[in-house]
């Protein structure tokens, strides 16, 4: 691609938050793929998020030693961490990452299948009217469905677990 | 480099099935009934806890390491479509290592320095 | 889109209010402008703007050709949503309750003027992966002496991504175009795919060089709204993802491209058969009489 048509096309672009909204703002029917594509991307931020927390929560053993919190340090800490941790707002974080955990798992094992082997995607076909393409209707939208219905009943699960 | 790209990408999904399995193990690890307590919580005292790091912890290592790759490099990729230049995308290479050696760094001094209850 | 048959028999609003983003290149103006448009039944959304451009307003820039979704000019955002405006019944996207029509410019394009955009870059992508048969005899290619063996089922593989007409409806559906300019995009990555998968084709490792890049196949994340735009059922999405198992098992080593090989020419002509006996003439007939005899049809035996 030439300099000038990238010039023209960069100036031509509509702004960073309207291009950034893209998977929002067209509608397709008939492409639940689309949900699940925006779906993979959200519950990957709040997944890598978490897991920052995490690794510095779960170092708390460690860390405490030398930067103690309210004077108490290693396995105490630890324990008055999980503490904080029990309050139901809190909780509700811990019940949304499971649901993301559950979501990206399932969806990722999916797209592993479709993408890296190749299977589940529609065989191509002699197009008729009204021209559907076999993609859509292949078995990967069935697996989609699954996705949808199994993260859901373990997200059910886990907010038994949580906060029963 | 011929195949960077696809190099990476197979790294990425290696690390997704690497995780269905740790992650799984690591989930299963908070089912109470395993450890013969009543809530979800009680999954989470000093005792257990230790106890699972004492039989498992290098597998919780190991997760670490794999959900930080798989993660950043995710982030990363993102990052990436959102073409600014050549200075940004050296920018985020370089945060990625950083993040990614810090983390790592930490989530192994959890598990090598771990105090005794 | 799957087309909708049903909406050519429905009976649209009697006043349809069709609100177009226009810009205007020389003062660099972007505003929305509203127009009303008597709809009568078959009425399509083109239809409407020609209308519009010639009874009510003729500095309305829009791009078209043939008026039967073959050409791929008349893309544009439709309520949202890339369609082939001659494509689109009035009755599938206005009803009465909500007669008004939103027409934008194709997204992730640049605009030229009004609905019309720039496709320069969306053709380099297609260019870039050299679209067109790659033989590594090319002496034979250029002076062929026999054809090019392929079964029905082979042809089948790649005929219905042969069917793309260039219309850019999967290039502005695409969620990665739209954040990345440098995205080959689900046109070029389909077409990738369409000569990878021909077995007549021998470049395929020039290709897999040129998809395998920041900016190729990886980039795509499956959303699927090529496909699901797309008005001649080509089915980017799934290509992609054919293409990137390929790539895998050819970086891995485990692809085996199919081959073709040239078929013997064939033989020259010859003596002509004498035709069968009960394809000659009757004995004792004159042809020249016959021809002169008037020919009586009569469908009730009288």
């Amino acid at each position: 691609m030439g300099s000038v048509d990238k010039e023209v096309e960069l100036k031509n672009r509509k702004g960073f938050w309207r291009e950034s909204l893209n998977p929002w703002l067209v509608r397709a029917k008939n492409n639940p793929e689309r949900v699940a594509y925006v779906l993979h991307r959200v519950t990957g931020f709040i997944i890598i998020a978490f897991l920052l927390a995490h690794i510095l929560e779960t170092d708390s053993p460690v860390w405490t030693q030398y930067a103690p919190i309210n004077g108490l340090t290693a396995w105490s800490a630890w324990s008055y961490i999980m503490h904080v941790e029990s309050a139901w707002y809190l909780k509700i974080g811990e019940f949304i990452v499971a649901g993301s955990v559950f979501f990206h798992a399932l969806n990722g094992f999916r797209l592993l299948l479709t993408e890296f082997f190749g299977v589940g995607i529609g065989k191509p076909v002699e197009p008729k009217p009204p021209y559907e393409a076999p993609t859509l209707s292949a078995p990967q939208r069935t697996w989609l469905y699954i996705v949808f219905v199994l993260s859901i009943v373990l997200w059910a699960f886990s907010a038994y677990l949580i906060f029963g | 480099m011929a195949g960077k790209a696809s190099n990476i990408q197979l790294w990425q999904y290696i690390t997704a099935i690497m995780l269905i399995f740790l992650l799984g193990y690591h989930l299963v690890q908070r089912l109470p009934w395993l450890y013969n307590v009543s809530t979800y919580d009680q999954t989470l005292t000093s005792a257990i806890v230790y106890h699972q790091y004492r039989v498992g912890g290098w597998a919780l290592l190991l997760l670490a390491y794999v959900a930080l790759f798989h993660g950043l490099n995710g982030v990363r990729n993102m990052l990436f479509e959102l073409h600014q230049g050549r200075i940004y995308n050296t920018v985020i290479n370089v945060l990625f290592w950083i993040v990614f050696i810090v983390f790592s760094i930490i989530a192994t001094v959890t598990v090598a320095k771990l105090p005794p209850i | 889109m799957a087309l909708d048959f049903e909406a050519a028999t429905r009976i649209p609003p009697k006043m349809v209010k069709i609100r177009i983003r226009r810009y205007n290149p020389e003062t660099k103006k972007m505003w929305w402008q509203e127009y009303e448009v008597h709809a009568h039944k078959g009425m399509t959304v083109l239809d409407a703007l020609l209308y519009i451009k010639e009874n009510i307003d003729h500095t309305l820039g829009v791009r078209y050709s043939c008026r039967m979704g073959l050409c791929g000019s008349c893309g544009m955002n439709i309520n949202g949503t890339p369609m082939l405006a001659c494509q689109t019944q009035i009755a599938q996207v206005a009803s009465g309750g909500n007669p008004v029509i939103t027409l934008e410019p194709l997204p992730s394009f640049p605009v030229v003027k009004d609905l019309i955009t720039e496709f320069t870059s969306f053709f380099n992508k297609h260019k870039s992966v050299k679209p067109y048969l790659i033989r590594k005899d090319t002496e034979e290619q250029e002076t062929p002496k026999g054809h090019l063996k392929m079964k029905p089922q082979e042809f089948i593989e790649i005929f219905q991504f042969s069917n793309c007409i260039f219309c850019g409806l999967c290039y502005a559906a695409c969620p990665v175009t739209a954040a990345d300019p440098e995205y080959l995009g689900p046109q070029a990555l389909m077409y990738t795919f369409r000569y990878i998968n021909d077995v007549r084709d021998e470049g395929h490792e020039e290709r897999f060089a040129v998809v395998d890049s920041e900016n190729g196949c990886h980039r795509c994340h499956f959303a699927a709204t090529c496909s699901a735009v797309c008005p001649k059922a080509v089915d980017p999405a799934g290509a992609i993802q054919a293409l990137r198992s390929k790539l895998f098992k050819y970086r891995l080593g485990f692809y085996r491209k199919k081959g073709s090989k040239p078929l013997p020419p064939p033989p020259e002509k010859g003596e002509r058969k004498p035709l069968p006996p009960e394809a000659m003439l009757v004995p004792g007939a004159n042809l020249e009489q016959l021809e002169k005899e008037k020919v009586v049809i009569s469908l009730n035996n009288k």
